[in-house]
């Protein structure tokens, strides 16, 4: 493996902070070389975010170059969009299917982005998507809130990742809340089983 | 445990270096992109038994530092870029004194201003106090420079900048950790008279100290292991420093360079003779630098005399690499690839004109005011009494994102504290109602000279503070009007209104944001004032307020939209929460989201809106 770059693409609040550590400290228990890049501060206040991870011996930079993305994980659909100058043909994009209408569609009287559209738009980059609904499997799970875990379940289901499924549950149980770990474990498995049952499909 | 491989922020990774180095007094205020630097010990400070505070300001965090680092004690402070304007002063004359412990400022620059009002290269700040300079490109270096940092300021008794930006402060890695080193609070304070007391007598022969000591510092520098060839290669010599070296040797790989890589580590001073013999062996040699060309600069000034027919290549002249923004791979790539007249290997045109496409017609989300937020509450109280004739400078925080639409308060924004000191000179200037808007923390951290000043001259303004009881914007760290210290122990609360009544401000009052008629009542009347006058609009970030409900098994009610709705979207145009949405032409509010604030049941002009209301 020369390198393996991920982008988690979402909105401030959904989790992706969370979600690059979890990757970032499995690729450290597998012993591999790994940079996650995050924005703080200002840009994290319900806006836009994205954070990148990148696994590789011969990697420094924690930034991910356009095109190079092996994996875009959008929590959004407006914001997988927002970041295909990642992709290209090669990139598997999974995608979250819970919208969260931008403030400024109500203002300005604008509709959100139709399916077909958005499904047209990544299509332009790349032709394998997967479409989790991950806010219905969090809640099968226990909580709403866990999914980012749902995303990290159907990113590890890919089998593309050069991670140990092992390490993945570790790390997930070391950085959430020892009380919703159960839960966390839980949205990790129905996000894997979310992708094998589409791939049987 | 040493020896252990543990993924760390670049942030975590100095506050472990702390640990390391056996650093005894922290202090920060906290700004994006330092501000886990003083989180991440303030967790464990009591623990480790070392001192930890926030400081009301950058200037007081160095001075109480510098206080202990001269009574012998290791000390370090934390900060983002700006911070290092407003320590300025006591910097460039504590370089002068010097230190007896080890002393590091650490300073966190924003390239591409993240979370910032400015891009400015801090790697000035050494030049111009002849202070020595370090710069991590990952987070173990991080670590690693910090414990350096502190035996070299031991050694040279002179303070140490540690400069790192927001892809170093802000990017995890692997963290190989090293012994840690017990804490020594206790120190003893040696008096000195010549040594300590910068009258002009004293400070002249001082000079003299700094720059041998400067001189000493470059010795360093020439022997540092943090300043090192790191790739071997014949085509072309690249000088490169922090993260723009990361982006240096990927680009080299993307494009297939044949290329010699010097990164520096120690940036003040540089080395020269490492520098002169590892340029001299090349023809060309490109200087890749994130902002100003700080090293591109001092290089050719060493070249002329020593490396005369030497090409380098920078931004100084012709801009190979930019001289605003962050780099990446690609910009440093695009760069390299001119120089050497080499292609670039990926067509990042066509997928720029591919995006470009698909981007148009995207809808933004640029960051907003949290739903529930109390100054969403007081942006739509002074909007509604000030309306636009009234002139609003702001400030530093959260509520600077009150300028966007419909809230529109906010005309004048440049650094902490401006806001006050500014409505001064805007309302001397054009005669016109003045409102000024500050939050608890920077009112705290700089505002109060900018108060006396319109007690004194008998401004008349309106001074707003807008009072959510938290340095919100960077992680809601406690600040004097709390009650709480960086060490997690209970302190005297300093309330905002007594200290403008201690300025001598007439009228002071504190309103509830959410009570919107009170509070609307209560600034008309301070807009009538023939002085200046201090209105607290005090309610929590609704964060924090959220957390600790959650806390107690307090769930929030979601106000909800009834049959009387009469599809004005009053709600939409005035508020622009997150919380209310538009759905098959009708409001409605998105129950995940709404904290049953209220806000919206006090705006609604046909009483459409059910749920509770702070009115």
């Amino acid at each position: 493996m020369k390198e393996f770059n991920i982008v988690i693409a979402g909105v401030g609040g959904q989790g992706t902070l969370l979600a690059a550590e979890a990757l970032g400290t499995a690729a450290v228990k597998d012993g591999l070389n790994v940079r996650v890049s995050e924005i703080h501060g200002m840009a994290q206040r319900g806006g836009a975010v994205v954070t990148t991870v990148r696994i590789g011996e011969r990697v420094h930079a924690s930034t991910v170059l356009e095109g190079q993305a092996d994996v875009l994980l959008g929590f959004e659909p407006i914001e997988t969009v927002r970041n295909l100058k990642y992709c290209s043909e090669r990139t598997q994009v999974i995608m979250n299917t819970e919208k969260i209408p931008p403030t400024e569609l109500a203002s300005k009287n604008l509709k959100y982005p139709s399916s077909e559209k958005v499904m047209k738009d990544i299509s332009l980059f790349t032709k394998k998507i997967a479409q989790i609904d991950a806010a219905q499997l969090a809640r099968k799970a226990g909580n709403s809130l866990t999914q980012n875990v749902v995303l990290l379940g159907a990113l590890a289901g890919t089998g593309i990742l050069p991670l140990k499924k092992q390490s993945m549950i570790e790390a997930i149980s070391e950085l959430v809340p020892a009380k919703y770990a159960e839960i966390n474990l839980k949205a990790f498995e129905l996000g894997i089983q979310s992708i094998e049952k589409g791939k049987e499909a | 445990m040493p020896g252990k491989r543990v993924l760390l922020l670049g942030n975590e990774a100095i506050a472990r270096g702390i640990l390391e180095a056996g650093v005894s007094v922290v202090t920060t205020y906290p700004g994006t992109p330092a501000s886990e630097i003083g989180d991440s010990i303030s967790e464990i400070a009591s623990e480790a038994g070392l001192y930890m505070e926030y400081s009301v300001n950058e200037m007081v965090a160095v001075e109480v530092a510098a206080g202990a680092a001269n009574s012998g004690v290791r000390s370090l402070t934390a900060m983002k870029h700006v911070g290092l304007n407003v320590a300025a002063d006591l910097v460039m004359t504590l370089a002068y004194t010097g230190v007896r412990g080890g002393y590091v400022i650490v300073t966190a620059d924003d390239p591409e201003c993240y979370s910032s009002q400015n891009e400015q290269d801090n790697r000035f700040y050494a030049l111009l106090s002849n202070l020595p300079c370090l710069e991590p490109s990952d987070p173990q270096e991080a670590k690693d420079m910090t414990v350096s940092a502190i035996e070299i300021s031991e050694k040279l008794e002179l303070p140490v900048l540690l400069r790192t930006t927001t892809r170093v402060s802000h990017t995890r890695g692997p963290v190989a950790y090293g012994n840690l080193k017990k804490a020594k609070p206790q120190g003893q304070f040696i008096r000195d008279l010549k040594r300590l007391n910068m009258v002009p007598a004293f400070s002249r022969p001082k000079h003299t100290v700094l720059l041998r000591q400067a001189a000493k510092a470059k010795e360093i520098s020439e022997t540092s292991p943090y300043n090192k060839v790191v790739r071997k290669g014949t085509e072309i010599g690249i000088i490169s420093s922090s993260s723009a070296c990361n982006y240096a040797v990927e680009a080299a790989d993307l494009l297939n360079l044949d290329a010699g890589i010097l990164k520096l580590g120690m940036t003040h001073p540089l080395p020269e003779r490492k520098i002169i013999d590892f340029i001299n062996q090349y023809d060309k040699a490109a200087i890749v630098e994130e902002l100003e060309p700080f090293l591109e600069m001092q290089i050719k000034a060493m070249a002329k005399d020593h490396a005369p027919n030497v090409q380098i290549y920078g931004k100084m002249n012709t801009e190979f690499f930019p001289r605003e923004g962050e780099l990446s791979t690609r910009l440093v790539g695009e760069g390299l690839a001119k120089i050497t007249a080499k292609p670039m290997p990926i067509d990042f045109r066509e997928i720029d004109e591919k995006y470009a496409e698909i981007k148009r017609d995207l809808p933004s989300r640029p960051p907003i005011l949290c739903a529930g937020c109390p100054h969403r509450a007081s942006f739509y109280v002074i909007r509604k009494v000030g309306g636009d004739k009234t002139l609003y400078p702001t400030d530093i925080g959260c509520y600077a994102l009150g300028i966007s639409p419909p809230l529109n308060v906010g005309d004048l924004m440049i650094c902490m504290g401006a806001s006050v000191g500014t409505a001064q000179g805007i309302r001397k200037a054009t005669g016109k109602d003045t409102i000024a808007i500050i939050g608890d923390s920077t009112f705290f951290h700089a505002a109060i000279p900018g108060l006396v000043n319109a007690v004194y001259n008998n401004s008349k303004i309106v001074v707003a503070v807008l009072d959510n009881q938290a340095t919100a914007m960077t992680g809601h760290q406690p600040h004097p009007g709390t009650g709480l210290t960086g060490m997690g122990s209970p302190a005297e609360k300093v309330l905002v209104e007594k200290v403008a009544e201690g300025c001598g401000v007439k009228y002071v009052k504190v309103v509830d944001p959410f009570k919107t008629r009170e509070a609307a009542a209560v600034l008309k009347e301070a807009l009538k004032q023939p002085g200046p006058s201090v209105v607290v609009f005090r309610s929590p970030c609704t964060l924090m307020d959220l957390r600790e409900k959650r806390r107690r098994g307090i769930k929030a009610t979601p106000a909800k939209i009834t049959d009387k709705c009469t599809n004005c979207m009053a709600c939409i145009k005035l508020l622009a929460c997150p919380a209310i949405g538009v759905e098959e032409e009708k409001a409605v509010i998105n129950e995940a989201f709404c904290t049953g604030c209220g806000l919206c049941i006090s705006v609604c002009p046909y009483g459409a809106i059910q749920g509770s209301c702070a009115e």
